[in-house]
């Protein structure tokens, strides 16, 4: 404890986290332990039950599946963008964030206009006489699926434009001297070194997803319902906020885990030596 | 016999300014050639044509009489060596080694020996296991350049290899990768803008400017007799005159002074040049005589091993080299012979 400084400047931060995330969280957490004694029973009744289980799966699951589609997508979307000349990668850059500045309710609402019973997609195969009755698209998993992609993509590119951009486009040659044509040495060369970009891109993608409110509210309705929305619906609808918390801390150590787990995968797969020459 | 041929190529990125301007250049089999010249001359260009990383707009590339212009880059089996080396980071010493073997679906007991041998002729048997980020800056260099080799390429590119070693470490890889290069009997094309570097390492030397070719000779040739003024001026040449032809090996400078020379050319008007090195100093006094220029001293400089003068004379400035057993001081006036073996004509 030689120099203080640090710790001064820091201060204000701290008092602000512990005074309005903490505090709140501590005192929404600590009644689903103590019930006259310290139990975890909130906890156990909490994953005996088969439709809270069935909640718990769909938001792990649809939240996995974003963050793969984002993946896929996003990989070779951010490559080519890193790709392109300076003067085009601002706007194309500008481009992709576009989703990011309009209001989530809004760019939710939009999807309803599509994917709807009279949405854009029923009406025109309809019209195609290609269907007679319309397909029920909105209020499923996939129905949220889509619309979490929509506003997450745009973080997983601006992750991995940013780690693509600093890979050394000699390391391409070097794989296209060596043999390797365009696909293999993205493959082998480029795909490896985004994995810290991808890493960092899923894990904003996959707990966006799985904390987003609105759009598994106004896209997936009562009968789809995920974690948040249950955690409101069980907040405000039921006032049950012993619930709440329980689903509150689910979501919370179920994030980190499956952040530990990206980076467990990227580790097994980045060996490329610790120590610096 | 030419094994590799450059045929009128032309490279322009914008269609109007040529970066190459139909370029011929012809190796022979096992040669080490170099591209030396300033940045920007097109050499760096020259080489990526050759690796297929840049296709040319006119011209032909051809190699081993197949023509190769239009065969892309991963299918020419040519080894290359960047400047920054371009190792895979998160390969192994052995892995980054093995890339070219593995992606011709080699056997792992025909590719192991292979990448055991030049890991050896490349001085890194012991550090295999290691990744890129652990080795030093020479130590990656010998990757790179046992990765290009270990492929058993046709022709080995070099793009300034040495240049982000430092000095003395430079000198011993130049000599490293001359006896490889040696040993494996490879046709080799250097790129590199540092005279030295390239006449230790050549065979032959192509002194490149703006995107032509300006001579091709060895080393020697080209340091004793550069042909235009620009190679003379880029290898260290530093006084230029204009002579007028009088006769057969006899020229007069624009103040009358008879200089003989030892070349023969048929233009009447042309510029003689001559290494600092090469005049000689007599002192005031000495008789007048053919190949003399009378000067005075403006500066003296200290270089160590000599003093190099800045002498004034009726041709121009004139920098001379003496040795520093006698000092000239500034003002001095004296004589400057120009041995006509020693005068070149550009």
């Amino acid at each position: 404890m030689k120099n203080k400084a640090p710790f001064i400047l820091l201060t204000p931060g701290l008092i602000l986290l512990i005074v309005f995330m903490f505090l709140p969280l501590v005192t929404i957490i600590w009644p689903t332990f103590y019930d006259g004694k310290l139990t975890f029973g909130s906890y156990l009744s909490f994953f005996q039950d088969n439709y809270n289980l069935s909640v718990f799966w769909r938001t792990l699951r649809v939240s996995l599946i974003v963050t793969l589609i984002c993946i896929l997508l996003g990989v070779p979307t951010a490559y080519y963008i890193a790709r392109t000349s300076k003067k085009w990668r601002g706007l194309m850059m500008a481009m992709s964030l576009f989703p990011l500045l309009t209001n989530s309710v809004i760019r939710s609402f939009a999807w309803i206009n599509i994917l709807g019973t009279n949405g854009v997609i029923n009406d025109f195969l309809m019209k195609l006489g290609i269907i007679t009755e319309p397909i029920k698209m909105l209020y499923t998993d996939s129905a949220i699926v889509v619309g979490s992609v929509y506003l997450f993509l745009p973080l997983m590119i601006i992750t991995l434009v940013g780690v693509i951009e600093n890979i050394d486009l000699e390391m391409v040659e070097a794989a296209e001297t060596l043999g390797a044509n365009r696909l293999t040495a993205f493959m082998k060369v480029v795909l490896p070194l985004s994995l810290p970009g991808i890493i960092v891109g899923s894990i904003l993608v996959f707990s966006g997803t799985l904390s987003a409110y609105t759009t598994p509210q106004l896209l997936g309705g009562n009968q789809n319902m995920m974690l948040s929305t249950f955690l409101y619906q069980n907040a405000m609808t039921l006032g049950n906020w012993q619930s709440a918390g329980v689903i509150a801390l689910i979501m919370i150590v179920t994030t980190i885990i499956v952040m530990k787990l990206f980076n467990m995968i990227a580790a097994k797969f980045d060996k490329r030596g610790g120590e610096h020459a | 016999m030419t094994y590799v041929d450059l045929k009128d190529i032309r490279v322009s990125y914008d269609g109007k300014n040529n970066i190459l301007k139909d370029l011929n250049l012809s190796i022979e089999k096992g040669e080490l050639v170099s591209l030396l010249g300033p940045s920007g001359c097109g050499k760096t260009t020259t080489l990526r044509v050759i690796a297929g990383l840049i296709e040319p707009n006119d011209g032909d590339f051809v190699v081993d009489n197949k023509n190769l212009t239009r065969v892309p880059v991963h299918k020419r089996n040519f080894g290359m060596v960047f400047q920054s080396y371009a190792l895979f980071p998160h390969l192994t010493v052995k892995e980054n080694v093995g890339f070219g073997l593995k992606l011709r679906k080699e056997d792992k007991t025909t590719m192991n020996p292979k990448i055991q041998d030049i890991l050896e002729v490349t001085g890194l048997a012991e550090l295999g296991d290691r990744y890129p980020k652990q080795l030093s800056g020479g130590q990656r260099q010998r990757v790179a350049l046992a990765r290009a080799l270990v492929i058993e390429p046709k022709l080995l590119l070099l793009d300034e290899p040495l240049s982000n070693l430092d000095a003395k470490l430079r000198v011993q890889m130049r000599i490293e990768i001359k006896r490889i290069q040696r040993k494996l009997g490879i046709t080799s094309v250097f790129v590199t803008h540092d005279q030295e570097e390239c006449f230790s390492i050549s065979d032959r030397v192509a002194v490149m400017n703006n995107g032509i070719i300006e001579q091709f000779d060895t080393p020697e040739e080209i340091y004793n007799r550069p042909k235009t003024e620009f190679v003379a001026r880029f290898i260290g040449f530093e006084n230029f005159f204009n002579l007028t032809k009088q006769g057969e090996k006899t020229y007069t400078t624009s103040e009358g002074h008879m200089l003989k020379t030892s070349q023969s050319w048929d233009d009447t008007k042309l510029v003689a040049t001559i290494r600092p090195d090469d005049i000689n100093i007599l002192p005031k006094g000495t008789e007048q005589d053919t190949n003399m220029i009378p000067g005075k001293v403006v500066v003296r400089t200290f270089l160590g091993k000599s003093y190099q003068y800045e002498v004034e004379t009726n041709v121009g400035k004139i920098l001379v080299n003496g040795p520093k057993e006698t000092a000239y001081s500034s003002g001095e006036e004296l004589l400057l012979q120009f041995p006509e073996e020693k005068l070149i004509l550009v």
